[in-house]
């Protein structure tokens, strides 16, 4: 319920924004304007424009990772990552995590959020459970999952009854790093959605009981089309965040790529290409590569949204 | 933290219907099973090291005892890393807390040459993050000399876009004609800032700054790239990378993931209602 | 929440934000320094940070002797940190190098310093500062001194030699039969042998257990058991002039077969996979196959058990070899104090290896080796002949532990192994991998393997 009132205090009301009054702004706003944004923008040039330009230009170079000089090699960066097996298995693994986790994640979290939202007891309960792994580092989630699916001594398997070799087998190593994704991270997305069924007004639910439709009716035509543009949320965040995957995968592996190569993602092979081969120019120019698949899958959303609600109306 | 709405109780509480009794022992089965492996880490870590790895795998420690914890205590770095994370979360949340406001309000409220230009391309910054471009920004670091330091782990943290997009959304909402009251008043454009908007954004500055604090805290990637030397490491990138090579040390590693985790349960039990707002708020706002 | 408390929640909240502005003030003030939150501890003349990647028995070994060390010297401070194994070590100690922030004294494996560009991220040793702390050349194996040299200038200081073992247990193997009259595994020549005490030694092994344990998913070991045996046959990697590939795909095959057989009939169970291997060596399994460092660990564990190179079964001994040596990180101000305290520690842990060699390693101090405390060590006294069969890597700069090479090759080994590649198509794999590794350019002087790019 908290987060209802949230909600609606980051929708803004347009009309304030159209209905300037110019006098006061233009008088008191002009002089002052560029001093507010100025400490972020210094901050912002330095460590996300320049880094992006720099990577730009390294990219066409041979650069290593001591910083001396470099030379200019044209393409040939671009060229050899086109035809990198490695960096297409990366590119992949990236890809099939992806793939695993954002629709387990997104049914998980409606599901649970329904569950905590319909129990009428120790309802912060709920939440403190399902919320709680969201709260531990990657590297702890990773940590004791790694334990927990440990041949030989793994409570996974014990539990379970089974024989299977979670981190040691390419078939279920990235696997694992799924299962360990899915409980640490349900968490997030299970807030947006309770946040966004608390906010379903309660009247819809009336209405349609007066109509004689029962509990299965009312979820399918009231929550679930109420909770589409929460999922479109949910989906696109679940997206961008999966495809950029490294710390589970890593320290589940100590670090490594996985068995047969099997669990190495693409933020890892740019940072192995980067700071293991100090190749610090062919590493930039994957990682524009990578910046320009992020930026498309981006755009492709907002490209969507903007359709969609012109649709809308 | 005055935003909590009042919880208005839609319905009357209806008592334990057969419904209601399924749904709470499937919530409570569910709930378990969220919690079985930190309990099993809690167990973990109070076994001895030779317990912890003997076959058949049991539950309950036999022999209880704490001597992971103090092992973890007298040995490791681990308090190092704690004040470690505590400084670069602090300063993070502080310095972004400060410069986000300031943009957003700046971006929201004020007219400059180039505004709008300057507007798309922070939105445009969204889309990198150290995973994205990582080597490139460690490249840079570097030549600021900037490697190994807190101001390397700290500053980079310090221009989210999104938290500037949220608190420029919410000023976005606040009604012009406070501030323009204000102005007759002859208060300046920085007084008002921070006498009125400040004021009236507590809520949204508290869950940009939860937000903040909670992924500052979290971070690995970035730390883990700007950080070689152990006496500077935050906590998950010292269990991870200095922790971890002790490598069969499972009480202990799980001692120490409990310790990295524990401060911020502490706090989330605490605060739940404004953090669960908080993270909802910041996540909402993406939409 | 903090209102309709009355004043009690007023206080709370003054208290709240006193301590908030406290905390802030002094994560400021902490940032501002600098400085580690360890270094506002520290009083001691001369600090020599000194970085290493030992875990396990080798770690307490080594802070066993960093201690000794600190009581001999109590003007220098070690400040010693250990560091994930493999890789992510070598990624830190590139990366503090190449940031100005490098450690006194690191620790590499010997087969990685041709690679890590000495001059550029290493600085070389002081011969006068090594003379003066007792260090001299004939001393040392002569193999590993002279991979150690670069351009005339010392770039590592050895410390060891370590070697791939088959370790096993003479319970099991005497109640099959396995052991000789000397208490030791009989003797194996051939693969046939091998499978056959394999065999036998299934028979004797109790339910649940595998019969070895040979890290068949791990690429390090299995490059370093493909190594091995590949040497063992006779196998070269590339011409002198480094131009061409010279690798021998029908003894690779031969290789891989043998490997992947030990899973394929069942001797390796392929959930027991990594560290299960020797977790199962304790718990009854007759076999494992690992490095010397798990010594301590069986010493522990209170076994009887004994330990051989890997055995000869392509006809010539030779098991996989690599060395642990210290290095001088490059730093723009080396000199000083520091410098001093970094040769002295460095000097002092090579000449008293003898607690090292209690985790297993073969002390490259060869003084060390002839002293009758040494030979008396057990089973270190079983293989140290290892010593003089030493299967390496090639001499090439994408070469060493966990290097180029390995992280290329190691998984096409992997994949043969496990069974999810044929040995033949495994084999043509490596060929073409090394192919393109020797055309590749050496990131840091931008020379090819066969232009010299920094070799020895």
């Amino acid at each position: 319920m908290t987060a209802t009132s949230a909600e609606t205090i980051v929708r803004p009301s347009r009309a304030t924004t159209a209905a300037d009054s110019a006098g006061v702004r233009r008088r008191q706003g002009f002089q002052h304007g560029g001093w507010f944004v100025a400490p972020f923008l210094a901050l912002f040039a330095l460590f996300v424009v320049w880094p992006l330009l720099r990577g730009l230009y390294l990219s066409f170079t041979d650069a290593n990772i001591s910083g001396d000089s470099a030379h200019f090699v044209g393409l040939d960066n671009y060229r050899e990552a086109l035809k990198d097996p490695l960096m297409w298995d990366a590119l992949g693994h990236s890809a099939y995590f992806t793939l695993l986790v954002v629709p387990c994640i997104t049914v998980l979290a409606l599901l649970l959020a329904m569950l905590a939202h319909h129990i009428e007891r120790g309802k912060w309960l709920w939440r403190l459970c399902f919320f709680l792994p969201f709260l531990l580092p990657s590297t702890v989630a990773a940590n004791l999952w790694q334990w927990l699916f440990n041949p030989g001594t793994g409570m996974i398997n014990h539990v379970f009854g089974l024989d299977t070799p979670w981190l040691t087998d390419k078939s279920y190593a990235m696997l694992a790093v799924v299962i360990t994704t899915l409980w640490w991270t349900v968490g997030f997305s299970f807030l947006l959605y309770l946040a966004a069924l608390q906010g379903i007004p309660a009247h819809l639910y009336e209405a349609a009981k007066l109509d004689g439709a029962n509990a299965w009716h009312r979820i399918l035509h009231i929550t679930l089309p109420m909770l589409r543009n929460i999922t479109g949320l949910v989906v696109a965040l679940q997206i961008l965040a999966s495809l950029q995957v490294f710390d589970q995968a890593v320290v589940m592996q100590d670090f490594g790529p996985g068995p047969e190569n099997s669990t190495r993602t693409f933020v890892q092979y740019t940072l192995e290409q980067g700071f293991t081969s100090y190749r610090v120019g062919y590493a930039s120019a994957i990682s524009i590569i990578f910046f320009v698949l992020i930026a498309a899958v981006a755009l492709a959303r907002m490209w969507l949204l903007r359709n969609r609600e012109e649709g809308g109306r | 933290m005055t935003t909590a709405a009042p919880p208005v109780r839609t319905r009357p509480r209806r008592g334990w219907t057969p419904g209601q009794i399924v749904l709470t022992l499937l919530g409570t089965a569910v709930s378990a099973l969220f919690l079985a492996p930190l309990a099993w880490a809690l167990f973990t870590s109070l076994k001895s090291e030779t317990e912890a790895v003997e076959v058949p795998t049991h539950w309950l420690p036999h022999d209880w005892t704490g001597q992971a914890w103090t092992a973890l205590f007298e040995t490791g770095n681990i308090t190092n890393w704690f004040v470690n994370s505590l400084v670069v979360s602090v300063c993070v949340t502080t310095i972004v807390l400060l410069v986000a406001a300031l943009a957003g309000y700046g971006f929201a409220r004020t007219e400059f040459r180039g505004k709008g230009v300057l507007m798309g391309v922070v939105m445009a910054g969204l889309m990198v993050s150290p995973a994205v471009l990582g080597v490139p920004l460690f490249t840079t670091v570097q030549q600021m000399g900037m490697v190994d330091t807190y101001w390397g782990m700290i500053l980079p943290q310090c221009a989210p876009a999104a938290m500037v997009y949220i608190l420029y959304k919410f000023f976005q909402g606040i009604p012009r004609e406070l501030e323009e009251a204000a102005f007759i008043d002859g208060a300046g454009r920085w007084r008002v800032f921070f006498t009125i908007i400040v004021p009236l954004s507590r809520p949204s500055l508290a869950a940009v700054g939860i937000f903040t604090f909670i992924s500052s805290w979290n971070n690995f990637l970035w730390p883990y790239m700007v950080t070689n030397n152990p006496d500077l490491m935050t906590m998950p990138n010292g269990i991870a990378t200095v922790m971890n090579s002790y490598g069969i040390q499972w009480a202990q590693l799980m001692a120490g993931g409990l310790m990295a985790g524990l401060p911020l349960i502490v706090v989330f039990v605490f605060f739940q209602r404004q953090i669960v707002a908080g993270v909802a708020h910041t996540g909402l706002a993406g939409q | 929440m903090g209102q309709g408390m009355g004043r009690p929640g007023l206080n709370r909240r003054h208290f709240l934000a006193a301590a908030g502005g406290l905390t802030v003030a002094g994560s400021f003030g902490f940032a501002g320094l600098g400085t580690g939150a360890d270094a506002l501890a520290s009083g001691a003349d001369t600090r020599v940070s000194y970085w290493n990647l030992f875990s396990g028995g080798d770690g307490y070994n080594m802070i066993a002797m960093l201690d000794s060390f600190r009581r001999d010297n109590p003007g220098i401070d070690v400040e010693d940190s250990t560091l994930q194994w493999g890789s992510p070590f070598y990624t830190k100690l590139a990366m503090a190098a190449a940031g100005n922030r490098a450690p006194d004294l690191g620790v590499m494996h010997l087969g990685r310093v041709t690679g890590f560009s000495p001059g550029r991220l290493l600085d070389p040793w002081d011969p006068v500062l090594l003379a003066k702390y007792g260090v001299r050349e004939e001393d040392f194996n002569p193999e590993l001194w002279k991979r150690a040299v670069i351009d005339g200038k010392l770039y590592a200081l050895p410390l060891d030699i370590h070697v791939q073992l088959c370790f096993y247990r003479k319970d099991v193997l005497k109640k099959a039969g396995l052991l000789g009259e000397d208490g030791r595994i009989v003797p194996v020549t051939s693969t046939e042998e091998w499978f056959d005490v394999l065999k036998e030694a299934r028979k004797a092994t109790a339910k649940g257990r595998q019969t070895i344990g040979l890290w068949h998913n791990d690429q390090n070991f299995q490059w370093w058991f493909f190594v091995a045996f590949y040497t063992q046959l006779g196998g070269t990697w590339f011409n002198d002039a480094r131009t061409d590939v010279t690798f021998d795909t029908d003894k690779a095959v031969q290789v891989l077969e043998f490997l992947r057989k030990h899973v394929a009939d069942g001797y390796a169970d392929p959930s027991f996979g990594g560290n299960a291997g020797a977790e199962q060596f304790v718990n009854g399994a007759p076999f494992a196959w690992e490095g010397n460092w798990s010594v301590p660990v069986f010493d522990a564990a209170k076994l009887d058990y004994g330990a051989t190179p890997l055995p000869p079964v392509f006809g010539r001994r030779a098991t996989h070899a690599e060395s642990h040596s210290f290095v001088l990180p490059h730093q723009a101000g080396r000199g000083g104090a520091t410098n001093e305290g970094a040769h002295r520690l460095a000097a002092y842990v090579v000449q008293h290896a003898r607690q090292w060699a209690a985790g297993g390693h073969i002390p490259a101090h060869t003084p060390t080796l002839s002293t009758a405390a040494y030979r008396k060590l057990r089973p270190q006294n079983e293989y140290v002949s290892a010593m003089d069969h030493q299967a390496t890597e090639p001499k090439v700069w994408f070469a060493g532990s966990t290097g180029i090479l390995a992280q290329r090759v190691g998984p096409v080994v992997v994949s043969s192994t496990t069974g999810s590649a044929k040995p033949g198509a495994a084999a043509r794999r490596m060929r073409s991998t090394l192919a393109e590794l020797l055309a590749m350019k050496n990131p840091m002087d931008g020379r090819t393997a066969a232009q010299g790019g920094a070799t020895a």
